[in-house]
Order: C-alpha cells, then sequence, then structure tokens
C-alpha cells in the first residue's frame, strides 16, 4: 500500500478503515489524525489548505457507521471539554461486539433468516438484510425447513418510515389526523411510543401532548407528511408497549357484534375463521377493534351479511351500503 | 384456463381480484449500498478468523452472495488495517491473506489479523426488525413454543448496540388448518379439503402442499392440485373442513417451479375505471396494473384497476364506501350498485 495511491478510494473502504482504526484506539483519535491518517481521507487531506469538505464527509460518514449500530463515541480531551479540535473519537470494543455468551443454535438461525424475509419493503428490509449478515458471521449452519414459508408484512403507509425514525431518535412528531366521520383533519402533537401491527393495519402508540395520555393513531389515517420537531423525549420503557397491546386485546374481547351470515358463502365461510369467532346457527358473534374498519369490512360482503347488532355497527353497515348504492346507480 | 386459481386481494383480500402483488425494488441509494458493503466486511472478517481455510464458493453460499462479491471482499480486506504506530499502514499493520490460495484455488486464508476480535452488534433498528419479524412467525406452529421465541427475542435486545425500536407485531394465535397442512408435510401425504372459489364455488380439492405465504394478516398455500393439475394458490380461510389423507403426495417442492409472485395476471383480466381518494389509492396498488394511466383531480386519482371478474370487484368497492367508485364499464357499475343495494335492501 503506497500513500501515493489514487484518490478515488471506494467509500467503503473509506469506512472500513475508519471504524478498524477507531477500534484499535484505546486513547481515541482526533479529527485531524483521523482525516490526515485513515485510508480514503488521508488521499485528500491538504497539511496546509482547507479541509472544509473532508470534514463534511467525516461527519456524514459518523452517521453512516452509527447507523448501523457501531458505537462510535466521542471524548472530550481533558480540561479541554467543548473544544471540538480536540475531541477523541473511538469505538469501544466492549460495545462493538457481540457479547461472547450470545450464540444462536442452528434452529434459532433458521428462523432467524425466516424472521428477516418477513420485511421486503422499505428501509426496514435493508436493516433486517444487514442484520441476517451479521448472523451469518458467527458461522452457523442451517438446516433446510422441511416445507417452504414466504411470510411477508407490508409497510405501504407513507408514515411508517418517518415514524420509524422518530421512534428511533426519540423526537415528537406532528401530523395531522382525520377520525371517521370527522370533515377536517385534526393537527397532533406526539411522542412515539411503538409501533403496533395488529390485523394486518399498522398504528402508532403515542403520548398525545396536547391533550395528555396515550392515544393509537392508525397510520392510514395520517392524512398529512409526517413534520419531525426539534423536541426529544425520554424513551418510554418496554412495559409501556405491553401496556398498549394488552389494552388492543382488551377493547377486541370487549368489542362483539352479532352478525347473521349467508349459509355457505363467502361471508360465512371466512368471517367464522376470524380468530375468537363463536356461532350459533347462522348467527356470528364476532370480535372487532375499530367500528368503522370492521363496518367497511362487513359491507364488502354486501347482502351475504346482516348485523343484528349493536346498532351503531348495523347503522354504520347499513349507511355504507346505501352510499356505494348511491354512488353507483 | 377459466379457473381462478388466485386467492383476493392482499390485506383485506376479496375473492376474484387480482392483484399484481409488486416485487419491491431492489435499487438502493448510494450511501446504502456502502452500508451494505461495510456490514459485509465486518461481517465477514470474524467468518474467515473462525475458518482457517475455506473455498470462496462456500463463503459466498453461507453469506448468499456472488462469488465475484466474495473475492472482492477479501481483496479489499487483504490490503486494509489501521494507520499504526507510524500512522504509514506499515505491514504489521495490515490483514493479510494468502494471496497464491486466493487467485489460484479460489480458497480464502487470513493469515494476519488486527482490530477486529468479534462479530459486530445487531443495530437497535436492526434487531426490532428481527424481534418484529418473530413475533408475525409465532404464529406458525412450529413455533407455538412462546417461552423459545421469547428467549430468541431476549438474546436479540441483548446483542444490540442499543435498545430495539418498539416495532411490534400482534400475531392472532396459530391457526388448526397450518397445523394440519405441516401434518400432512411431516408425512409426506396429501390434503383434501373444501375450497369456495372466489366466485362462490365450493368444490373439494386434493393437493399436494409445497408453501405457506402470507401477506400481513392473509395466509395463503400453494400446492400442487389435483383437480387442476397444476400449483393453484388458497386462501387459508376458504379452506373449510381439512383432512389429511394417508395417500403419498406426487409432487414436492423440487419438483415444481413456484413463481415469485403470489399473484399473476392473466389475458383474460377485465380492466375498470374507478375514481379513488388520492389518499386511498395505495390500498388499490396491487391492482393497478404497470402503465395505467393516473389523474389527480381534486384529491381523487380516475386509474385502471384490473380484475378476473366482477363478483371479485364488487366486493372491493363495497368495501371502501365513498372512498372508490367505478366510472366505467357499465356493467361493472351495474355490478356493484347491485350488490351495495341487495346489502342495503336487508336493512329495511
Amino acid at each position: 500500500m503506497s500513500a501515493a495511491a489514487p484518490s478515488r478510494i471506494p467509500v467503503e473502504e473509506r469506512l472500513f478503515s475508519l471504524v478498524l482504526a477507531l477500534l484499535a484506539t484505546e486513547a481515541g483519535l482526533t479529527k485531524n489524525e483521523i482525516l490526515s491518517t485513515v485510508q480514503g481521507y488521508r488521499q485528500r487531506y491538504s497539511v496546509s489548505g482547507d479541509n472544509a469538505n473532508l470534514e463534511r464527509q467525516f461527519e456524514r460518514d459518523k452517521d453512516d457507521i452509527r447507523e448501523l449500530g457501531v458505537p462510535l463515541e466521542t471524548l472530550d480531551a481533558p480540561g479541554q471539554a467543548g473544544n471540538n479540535q480536540n475531541l477523541r473519537y473511538r469505538i469501544p470494543r466492549g460495545d462493538y461486539e457481540l457479547p461472547a455468551d450470545i450464540s444462536f443454535s442452528p434452529e434459532e438461525t433458521t428462523l432467524l433468516n425466516l424472521a428477516a424475509m418477513v420485511w421486503r419493503e422499505g428501509s426496514i428490509s435493508g436493516e433486517s438484510r444487514r442484520a441476517i449478515l451479521k448472523l451469518r458471521s458467527l458461522g452457523v449452519v442451517t438446516d433446510e425447513p422441511v416445507i417452504g414459508y414466504a411470510p411477508r408484512l407490508r409497510v405501504r403507509d407513507v408514515a411508517f418510515e418517518p415514524l420509524t425514525a422518530a421512534l428511533d431518535k426519540h423526537v415528537v412528531v406532528r401530523f395531522g389526523y382525520l377520525k371517521p366521520g370527522e370533515q377536517d383533519a385534526r393537527v397532533r402533537t406526539v411522542a412515539p411510543i411503538a409501533l403496533i401491527q395488529r390485523e394486518g393495519r399498522w398504528m402508532l402508540h403515542a403520548q398525545d401532548q396536547d391533550a395528555g395520555g396515550t392515544r393509537n393513531f392508525l397510520l392510514r389515517r395520517i392524512v398529512t407528511p409526517i413534520t419531525t420537531t426539534n423536541t426529544r423525549y425520554t424513551a418510554f420503557p418496554a412495559s409501556a408497549t405491553e401496556a398498549a397491546k394488552a389494552e388492543l386485546d382488551q377493547i377486541w374481547e370487549t368489542r362483539t357484534a352479532a352478525v347473521v351470515v349467508e349459509p355457505g358463502s363467502d361471508a360465512a365461510t371466512r368471517l367464522s375463521k376470524r380468530p375468537s369467532t363463536t356461532a350459533s346457527g347462522d348467527t356470528l358473534t364476532l370480535h372487532y377493534s375499530d367500528i368503522d374498519l370492521f363496518a367497511d369490512e362487513l359491507a364488502g360482503y354486501g347482502p351475504e351479511v346482516l348485523v343484528e347488532s349493536p346498532e351503531e355497527l348495523r347503522a354504520a353497515v347499513r349507511s355504507r351500503l346505501e352510499r356505494t348504492a348511491d354512488d353507483h346507480a | 384456463m377459466p379457473e381462478i386459481p388466485k386467492p383476493g386481494a392482499p390485506g383485506k383480500a376479496k375473492p376474484g381480484t387480482k392483484p399484481k402483488a409488486k416485487q419491491t425494488s431492489k435499487a438502493k441509494a448510494q450511501p446504502l449500498q456502502a452500508q451494505d458493503k461495510l456490514t459485509f466486511l465486518l461481517s465477514l472478517v470474524p467468518y474467515l478468523m473462525d475458518h482457517d481455510r475455506v473455498s470462496v464458493a462456500e463463503a459466498a453460499a453461507h453469506f448468499g452472495m456472488a462469488k465475484e462479491q466474495i473475492r472482492e471482499a477479501v481483496r479489499l480486506i487483504g490490503v486494509s488495517g489501521i494507520p499504526g504506530e507510524t500512522a504509514q499502514y506499515q505491514h504489521e499493520d495490515l490483514f493479510d491473506i494468502s494471496w497464491d490460495d486466493l487467485e489460484e484455488n479460489d480458497q480464502i486464508v487470513l493469515t494476519h489479523r488486527v482490530a477486529i476480535d468479534d462479530s459486530p452488534r445487531f443495530s437497535a433498528r436492526e434487531a426490532a426488525a428481527l424481534i418484529a419479524g418473530l413475533q408475525y412467525l409465532s404464529s406458525l406452529p412450529e413455533h407455538a413454543d412462546r417461552t423459545a421465541i421469547a428467549s430468541l427475542m431476549a438474546k436479540l435486545s441483548r446483542g444490540a448496540s442499543a435498545t430495539p425500536s418498539q416495532l411490534t407485531v400482534q400475531s392472532s394465535g396459530t391457526d388448526e388448518t397450518l397445523a394440519l397442512i405441516r401434518d400432512s408435510v411431516d408425512a409426506g401425504v396429501q390434503l383434501e379439503f373444501d375450497y369456495l372459489n372466489s366466485r362462490g364455488e365450493h368444490e373439494r380439492r386434493r393437493v399436494d402442499p409445497l408453501r405457506i405465504e402470507s401477506l400481513d394478516a392473509d395466509w395463503y398455500l400453494r400446492a400442487w392440485c389435483h383437480l387442476r393439475e397444476a400449483v393453484r394458490t388458497f386462501r387459508l380461510d376458504r379452506i373449510s373442513h381439512p383432512t389429511v389423507t394417508t395417500e403419498p403426495i406426487t409432487h414436492g417442492a423440487a419438483d415444481v417451479k413456484l413463481p415469485d409472485t403470489l399473484f399473476e395476471g392473466s389475458a383474460d383480466d377485465l380492466l375498470v375505471t374507478i375514481d379513488v381518494a388520492a389518499s386511498a389509492a395505495p390500498l388499490l396498488a396491487d391492482y393497478i396494473p404497470d402503465g395505467a394511466i393516473t389523474e389527480e383531480q381534486d384529491g381523487r386519482l380516475r386509474t385502471t384497476v384490473r380484475v378476473s371478474h366482477y363478483h371479485g370487484l364488487k366486493r372491493l368497492i363495497a368495501s371502501m364506501p365513498g372512498v372508490a367508485v367505478v366510472i366505467a364499464p357499465p356493467d361493472a357499475r351495474a355490478a356493484v350498485h347491485d350488490w351495495a343495494a341487495a346489502g342495503a335492501s336487508r336493512y329495511r
């Protein structure tokens, strides 16, 4: 390797060299040391001139590396806190390496491979792909499963990406939310707690900054782009997510509808397969979470279903069918 | 073939409508590619440290990469290292490999290493992606052991560089039909069930199960259908009275070429013009053919959807009241009208 290498060093080589250099240093390296000595920077470093471009490059690289879970930390020089030029950078080995007592069996590895396959859209598919590279680094050889599975979760809602980012960075977000039956969207300012997928739909569980207390927001009812604020909040404990899930289960348990289905119809076959459905003759007792979404679903079955109770659901399905009939008259 | 092999729509599936299930684009922004490559380099080094000698082919198979990608990465590792005491990247500051073995035998032998001792941790988001994926999979019968899943999730959390983001999937519990399919696969025997197709017709089917697929809350079986003598896709919630037979299967997953996409279009498809609220358009994305002309006016989109017959269309449109309206052709409008009107009349 000569120092006179061509200046076009591939990005991955520069990033790789940066990680290696910062892993190898106990005391840390100053920005100047990094820019003047590390492969990929040193070729572009000017001893006398202006290195502003290179410094900006280093800032971006730091972000990219941290995004991969590499714990790049900064140390203040003793007695010079706040002096940016003397900040020292390093990657503490203990926080970088997978703890030695963590290993995965072949069965677990097979399962994790499948779990990663679930994501095939958006940046989360890239994250699961990288997680699998790290897993394979451990060298575990997997067994082939007997039957092929191709499970897949979708993240179609445009709000999904910005909300996961906000969740990750613990920043308050703002968005317009349109409740069913209301004419205009209301602006909500919330601290995200969790993104929860239930019955195929994503919702945001968050603390409402104006109303106080926690609320659930269906992502498909978010009608404006997500605005990320500069307000940070303290991360919520995992128990907050568990509580939200328990509450959703509770809602599902308590909300039931009595629906008469046409025997042998699509409605009879498919509605009876919904979780926790009970049947008495042609009358099904169905559980649901959200009256508006459930009314939409039932309206799709047209004359195959007749809602008996609750009255609110009955009226909602009826008015939906009348609306559709009118729209197509 | 007039038979309807396709399941209903993904998400809230409706019979007879024919989503085309887009393949997600592999195209990535430039920095992301570099991040993937960096992750690969940081993962490959510990793997090579654990293997005194490994062929390029074996490493490629293990990481699911092309052989040339492995060679490229190994060559880069071979010339990489740390600035070292002299800040000059001296020989002892660099990784080294047996170059002859690589170039002549396509074998990788790491002869000197620096800086890296072990595999990297997962990032918080990577761990979160796997944890949510596991939660989703916990409805599969072989993963009914929740304690095993829970311990695996705990391990991922502990192996992450920061607390994993709260991304969670509530699974609906194990499906009995899925469990029966598993049983028939384990025994290598055919499966029989009543199937209600998307036109509303009941038929007894006998199949060799090949693959279980899902989209969000909907589960599908792809199987060799003995009645149709072809591969068919069955929605699990349209399967009734499944029975595991004693007849051995005639087609295994290795004998049949399964297309990657769950749904396929056909030349017999009907094209329907609709108006849909722009905010709801993503819900119909699967039905909109590539290259369809879409016009937006006052927050509503006029576009074309592709369906195999109106049985499915009327259900789909009736489940989006006030949001989607069929414009043409007239018989499609009439089919939706009659369906909704018949439903409404039950309440008079």
